[in-house]
């Protein structure tokens, strides 16, 4: 398995990750979320398209990340379009909890749009 | 496929080993004439009883065998694919097992035992406090 991270315009992070997730590689992609999560980002994107098998380990890292940035006001989604994947999250019902999209256009917007409805329902000054 | 000799992959009990299971798994599934579908779903759940195993069986430390392992069997007939997950480590009460087949686990534990069972035809789980585990899941070909 291999992590890929970046950041964009100091908001967004963005993991791709590629491989097999399991409970002997999925510590390293959750040390991965846990450094981003460390620099105070509360918006992620996990793109899942490069990988080839998940299990139990690795959607719960994902599920508690999603309640992390969610209570620091952000949101998570994922990207996924391989059919043994997207039925973990189906049999598990986390797809909608995880926002899983098909497309990584369609995981940015959905983000993008949490984003700003989240800017617009904050007091104008942003201030305490 | 006539019924043969059963397959037995007997690995360490770590994680390491978990993608060399699912490699056993494909080999073994396809010939016994599962479908890739079947064969993606047996991977998943044969996967989530060896995490459990690695997680579980030996937790406490006391008398745990040096080195610990976990005993994998393949019975493979045609269309059917049967496997055992098992260990000598120290077992727990099946009736104390907070996971029914038909209903969601809750999302902070559990979510491995729902997936076998929803991932695999038929689930046992045998299994005392002191006598180890062992769980038998089988698969049939999707028709």
């Amino acid at each position: 398995m291999k992590v890929q991270t970046k950041t964009e315009d100091d908001w967004l992070a963005v993991l791709s990750v590629s491989g097999e997730m399991d409970a002997f590689t999925a510590p390293e992609f959750r040390n991965c979320l846990d450094e981003t999560l460390e620099k105070g980002i509360a918006w992620i994107l996990v793109d899942l398209g490069e990988v080839e098998y998940i299990d139990s380990v690795a959607l719960g890292i994902l599920i508690g990340s999603a309640k992390c940035v969610t209570e620091r006001g952000g949101g998570l989604a994922v990207v996924c379009n391989r059919t043994n994947v997207l039925r973990v999250f189906d049999i598990s019902g986390t797809r909608e909890l995880l926002n899983v999209c098909q497309a990584e256009s369609e995981s940015r917007r959905l983000l993008e749009q949490q984003r700003t409805a989240t800017v617009n329902s904050s007091a104008p000054e942003g201030g305490q | 496929m006539a019924e043969t000799l059963p397959v037995e992959l007997l690995i360490p009990c770590d994680p390491q080993y978990l993608s060399v299971v699912r490699l056993v798994v494909a080999g073994i599934g396809g010939r016994a004439g599962l479908t890739i579908d079947d064969i993606d779903d047996l991977k998943v759940a044969v996967s989530e009883a060896c995490t459990n195993t690695i997680d579980h069986a030996f937790a406490d430390g006391e008398g745990a065998p040096q080195p610990a392992t976990i005993m994998i069997r393949f019975a493979p007939r045609q269309g059917e694919l049967r496997i055992e997950v098992e260990d000598v480590g120290q077992g727990f009460d099946p009736d104390r097992v907070p996971v029914r087949p038909d209903q969601p686990p809750s999302l902070e534990g559990g979510l491995g035992l729902y997936l076998i069972h929803q991932l695999t035809d038929s689930v046992e789980v045998q299994s005392a406090p002191g006598s180890g585990t062992k769980v038998i899941m089988t698969k049939r070909a999707a028709r």
